[in-house]
């Protein structure tokens, strides 16, 4: 009998997709769906704290072509994002709880699970089975976007499915490297399997120049596809460098790097989605950041930023999904004063701004200030940190921009649209308050963000609401919103446009798409020219290769008898050549 | 080990020099047997109690170590031994067995290839080629090897030419083996004169112990040593050395095909294995150097080039045989990497291969006994005429390739592993390539079985005419082995692993 | 609903703005206002202060390089805040283009997207 505690948890989910996969269609039908959708990660999330000890579990094992595997590893630093995408499974399963769709239901299972399966993997080779899995089941998310998603899904599978062959080809080198070991601990850059490992993981988490297809893709999928794909993809990616590349100096530059650009891209950005995509990116870069410094507190932070990241994130993807949903765009320049007709959803929307923005009492002030801590306290011993950390805080005014005032401002306040419509669905409204309770439970001084330590995997002692945090940090906020107030009494602050925003992946959906059409139109020209020639030629080596090796070509004849005894005297004295002559 | 002492005392100590007494001595008496039930039942028999020995010697030696037999009390290197190790056991268990299932197969098919009063001699030539078989394994003498061989093969020129009322081709096929075949006794026994010269025996043993003592010895053992690579060589179809294969393997009664094709040139290779590694030593210059470029040289352009043959023939058996020189190149690749990873891995393929081959030749035999179908382009729609044998056939062949959870997979994976740690990334290149070459050649049968639609006889659609009971049951035992193998049911596929890896442990430590 | 307490010095305009809105956004309403709008600016600069003000009394208790200054974050943010968004400028010129730019329909917003296609709101 198999023992249920050997099974990686997030299978049960991949299980309870498969399943609504299979349910019909129909309202009855769609209601059992919701209850697998919302049951399956509770589930989940219960065999976790079955599973879970204080020690490493490590469990599962089967063995493939000679090859152990370890389906599950259960510590301190897997169980955080397993409970952690348990949590929000179920947060995102009530907030789509309106729509009846198959395959949304059954695919936002199976991604969720794939993660949830990923991050609790022992071994890199299912890793990177679920690598792959959550880039296959996520696409269909993007693609219930519609027509319009289509192409912008091609291009996000290709370049996940491109992430997973590198995971699976830096695996087989770093085990090569590493006398055949495919567990997946710390990995390090000193190989060149490291290498191709840290470029697949930059891939699902946005490194510059590899991140475009987040903000391609997320802006286009469905209302919920969007909430549920920011949550799980680039966050397993995080957990994958948390867990193999801690201390890996590069990060720091990557990170720093990260937080920064996105902030320009979102200032101009029309499309609040996409903004919030850019957000994403600019976050992630404060936890690749966190993870290159690689201290105690620094991973503290990073554990703690992910997980109040995915609350919030998804907040103010949701609150600007319940927008859409409603309005049916989420360009700022089509939006404003809706805070009339959907005061909840406005409140819900501030508090997530206020909890990225880093606010005291709000998410992520105890996580961010861990970061930014570190960094400075790491560059008492290396002084060039300090111009890391001094692009953190300028990523923190930027994200006040881009998050705390410009998606709220933009929706809920500025210029009144007109636009009259009503309060966002109970169901949205009810994950919106859990995201929101969520938010100021975790950072409350008294009890609240000491539940966030005791997640931590290394015993946390940093005092987060001294004077000074709470006083600087308010500093730079009010300092950032006076900003924008002054900015727009001068009318410097710049009207939103509709427009799309080259970025990166212009390189290639416009020059790599025009070398490719300027090279098909050669080969057409080319090809017309060279008919005839080539025609004659494949004919000719058809007629060759089936000559040599049909029945009845010369490899095969039936009674070769005294070539075969020459053949053989031959072989006889290539033999005797290779024995006196080759030392 | 428990199973162990299920086994009497006596057939264990007497075992190695029993498989070979019973099935010539049964050989002799199948051949006068009036009954053609009767021979069959005596054959049967024969081969059950030689595998069941063979099994309980390969416990032996798992539990208590490597045995060596004296004929008749004489010890070597006087008298002839018999030895039985971890390199020999599995070999001789694989002969036994896949003797069975060819021997459970036999019984309808023989009624339909053989005529019937051939039928109890072919029953003895089976098993004088069974005997013969057993014995090139077991023994411990070099010369004893040649005698062996020569029993194996006669007999099998004999059993292929009864393909003849089937084929006529069968007797041009069997000449040109006939005449092949005896080219590579002949180098082999010419090798073994020369080492003779050199070192004054014909044990094994002993010759390996001189050799060593000469420091490999003098050009005289050089050129002895071509001549026994090359011979056999010849016999285990060694790429250009293959001509006869294909004809052997196609025309001969489809029992015939099935018991060489998973038995005959395993003997052979398992003989070059026994002669490259124990006999001769790797630490000798010309034997690494032989190993190591003509071996994994004719074996990389015998994956090639007959995989390509493979794609290009319209008889399906020919196909399948070609695609047997193909694997013969895997093995030799195995070989040729000369550690012990790569050595396993080859021993491994040399048993899957044997067990894969043997189920696709079976299910190529039912077909013709069906149908009368050896064309490509006659499989179309045999998947719902005959779905059971087709069905075979496809896991047959896709463990063939070597999809996931077959035994094909597991020995290319360990193939691949073990040249990837050599550093051979071109051989890596070569499997894929192969492989890729395999889906076609396989693919090509699958697609019209499957796709296509069962011809019209009369107007109407061919009936359903599943293989008789006896055709299917070797057959799906052999496909459950391959998936067992594969998904490590049992933990058949750790013990196959197992006995590869001592058997390569057995040649690399001996080897130095 | 909201006619129970309904003041009656409301304008015509504050009326109608009142039934539109949603219960709870009742009360709030006076956020749209002009004056408070204009006003608003006050917030965050008393608010500014009084942290630039605190801050001198509590310093930082692991000071960074920049800390000497007073108020150092409070400049940071300001400097930051308003060089990225006058940075909007050239970057719109730079690289804003047509919604149809690469010719996949731009967002999926129906109703306002440049290109023709369903309405897909919920009301």
């Amino acid at each position: 009998m198999i023992d249920i505690f050997q099974i990686n948890p997030g299978l049960w989910m991949i299980l309870a997709g498969l399943i609504c996969a299979l349910v019909p269609k129909g309202d009855t039908f769609a209601l059992v769906r919701k209850v697998f959708i919302i049951g399956a990660p509770i589930f989940a999330g219960v065999m976790i704290t079955q599973i879970y000890t204080s020690q490493e579990v490590l469990a599962g094992q089967i063995t493939i072509g000679g090859l152990e595997l370890t389906t599950l590893r259960i510590d301190n630093l897997s169980m955080v994002w397993g409970y952690l995408f348990c949590l929000i499974a179920v947060i995102n399963g009530i907030y789509g709880f309106h729509e009846k769709c198959r395959i949304t239901d059954s695919s936002a299972l199976i991604y969720a699970g794939a993660a949830i399966a990923g991050v609790f993997s022992g071994d890199l080779l299912t890793l990177f089975l679920f690598w792959e899995l959550t880039a296959i089941s996520s696409v269909f998310l993007i693609w219930k976007g519609g027509k319009r998603a289509y192409a912008a899904g091609i291009r996000y599978l290709a370049l996940h499915v491109l992430s997973g062959v590198l995971l699976l080809a830096g695996a087989i080198f770093y085990a090569h490297s590493n006398g055949g070991d495919y567990s997946f601990n710390a990995i390090g850059t000193d190989t060149l399997g490291g290498w191709l490992i840290l470029f697949a993981i930059g891939i699902k988490c946005g490194f510059p120049f590899l991140h475009m297809w987040m903000q391609d893709a997320y802006p286009k999928a469905s209302i919920t596809g969007t909430v549920i794909l920011s949550a799980f993809t680039t966050k397993m990616a995080i957990y994958a460098l948390a867990r193999g590349y801690v201390g890996v100096d590069i990060l720091i530059y990557i990170g720093a790097i990260m937080t920064c650009f996105p902030v320009f891209f979102a200032l101009i950005e029309n499309d609040l989605r996409r903004v919030l995509a850019f957000s994403l990116n600019n976050q992630l870069g404060f936890m690749v950041c966190g993870i290159g410094i690689g201290t105690e507190l620094a991973l503290n932070g990073v554990v703690g930023q992910v997980f109040v990241h995915v609350i919030f994130k998804s907040l103010l993807f949701m609150s600007i999904g319940a927008v859409m949903y409603r309005v049916g765009t989420a360009k700022a320049s089509e939006l404003g004063g809706l805070f009339r007709s959907m005061p909840i959803t406005a409140v819900f929307c501030l508090i997530g701004a206020g909890s990225i923005a880093a606010f005291p009492l709000l998410a992520a002030f105890v996580t961010k200030a861990m970061i930014i801590s570190a960094v400075i306290y790491e560059a008492a011993y290396n002084p060039g940190l300090y111009v890391i950390a001094a692009m953190l805080l300028f990523a923190s005014a930027g994200v006040m921009e881009h998050s705390g005032i410009k998606v709220p401002y933009f929706t809920f306040f500025s210029h009144d649209s007109g636009r009259r419509v009503k309060e966002a669905p109970w169901n949205m409204l009810v994950a919106m308050g859990l995201a929101a309770l969520l938010c100021i439970v975790l950072a409350f001084p008294w009890g609240g963000y000491q539940i966030l330590y005791s997640l931590m995997p290394y015993e946390p002692n940093y005092q987060p609401y001294t004077v000074d945090h709470v006083v600087f940090q308010l500093q730079l906020l009010f300092a950032a919103i006076s900003a924008f107030c002054v900015l727009k009494k001068f009318k410097l602050y710049p009207a939103e446009k509709r427009g799309e925003i080259l970025d990166f992946d212009w390189t290639y959906r416009k020059l790599g798409l025009g070398i490719m059409q300027w090279i098909g139109a050669m080969w057409t020209r080319l090809s017309v020219q060279t008919k005839r020639l080539r025609e004659r030629a494949i004919e000719s080596a058809g007629r060759r290769l089936f000559q040599v090796f049909s029945p009845a070509g010369a490899m095969s004849e039936s009674a070769p008898s005294g070539l075969a005894a020459v053949l053989t005297a031959a072989m006889l004295i290539i033999v005797l050549i290779f024995v006196y002559f080759i030392r | 080990m428990d199973i162990l002492s299920l086994f009497p005392a006596w057939l264990l100590e007497q075992g190695p020099a029993f498989v070979i007494v019973l099935p010539l001595l049964m050989g002799a008496i199948v051949a006068i047997l009036p009954s053609r039930t009767l021979a069959w039942w005596a054959a049967l028999i024969v081969t059950l109690l030689c595998s069941v020995t063979a099994f309980g010697l390969l416990l032996q030696v798992y539990s208590e170590g490597a045995s060596l037999y004296t004929m008749g009390g004489w010890d070597p290197p006087h008298g002839i031994s018999l030895v039985v190790d971890a390199l020999s056991a599995p070999v001789l268990l694989l002969i036994a067995a896949m003797a069975v299932v060819t021997m459970v197969y036999a019984m309808p098919a023989t009624i339909a290839e053989i005529e019937p009063k051939k039928r109890a001699p072919f029953y003895a030539a089976f098993l004088l080629c069974f005997a013969g078989l057993m014995g090139m394994v077991i023994t411990g003498d070099a010369f004893n090897v040649f005698v062996f061989l020569e029993v194996s093969s006669i007999s099998t020129y004999a059993i292929v030419a009864m393909g003849a009322a089937r084929d006529r081709r069968a007797l041009a096929a069997a000449y040109n083996y006939l005449i092949m075949g005896s080219i590579g006794a002949t180098f082999f026994v010419i090798g073994l004169g020369f080492l003779f010269m050199e070192t004054g025996t014909l044990n094994m043993a002993d010759m390996s112990r001189i050799l060593a003592d000469l420091d490999g010895g003098s050009r005289v053992a050089m050129v002895g040593f071509g001549f026994i690579v090359v011979g056999l060589g010849l016999k285990m179809a060694m790429f250009p050395l293959h001509t006869w294969l294909p004809g052997a393997y196609a025309y001969s009664p489809t029992m015939v095909s099935v018991f060489l094709a998973s038995t005959a040139t395993k003997a052979a290779l398992y003989l070059l294995l026994r002669f490259t590694f124990t006999v001769f030593d790797p630490s000798f210059n010309y034997d690494i150097v032989v190993v190591k470029y003509v071996l994994v040289g004719v074996g990389v352009v015998g994956m090639i080039f007959a995989s390509l043959q493979a794609i290009f023939q319209t008889d399906a058996r020919r196909t399948l045989a070609y695609s047997s020189v193909a694997q013969v190149g895997y093995m030799l690749l195995g070989v040729g990497i000369a550690t012990a990873a790569g050595i396993a891995a080859g021993y491994l393929h040399l048993l899957n291969h044997a067990i894969i081959k043997g189920g696709l030749f079976l299910a190529m035999g039912a077909f013709w006994y069906r149908f009368g179908i050896t064309r490509v382009t006659d499989f179309n729609g045999l998947s719902k005429t005959m779905p059971w044998t087709m069905g075979a056939f496809m896991i047959s062949g896709l463990s063939l390739i070597g999809v996931p959870f077959t035994a094909g997979f597991v020995s290319k994976v360990n193939l691949t592993i073990a040249a990837a740690d050599k550093g051979w990334w071109w051989a890596v290149a070569v499997i894929v390539v192969t492989s890729v070459l395999a889906i076609i050649y396989i693919g090509r049968i699958l697609l019209a079985a499957y796709f296509g639609s069962p011809p019209e006889i009369d107007g109407e659609m061919a009936k359903r005419n599943e293989a008789p009971l006896m055709m299917l049951i070797p057959m799906w035992i052999l496909v459950f082995l391959s998936i067992s193998i594969g998904s490590n049911l049992f933990g058949l596929g750790d013990n196959f692993v197992m006995a590869s890896e001592r058997a390569a442990n057995l040649l690399v430590g001996i080897g130095g | 609903m909201t006619d129970k307490n309904e003041p009656e010095t409301l304008s015509r305009k504050e009326l109608e703005e009142r039934q539109n809105a949603h219960p709870f956004a009742v009360p709030f309403l006076w956020l749209g206002n002009q004056k408070v709008i204009d006003n608003f600016i006050w917030l965050p600069v008393l608010g500014m202060i009084a942290m630039i003000a605190l801050g001198i009394v509590f310093p930082q208790a692991k000071p960074a390089p920049w800390d000497a200054i007073p108020g150092s974050w409070a400049l940071i943010g300001f400097v930051a805040y308003s060089f990225i968004v006058l940075c909007a400028k050239p970057l719109t010129a730079l690289l804003s283009r047509d919604e149809t730019y690469y010719g996949e329909g731009g967002l999926p917003d129906p109703e306002y997207s440049t290109e023709h296609s369903s309405g897909d709101h919920h009301d």
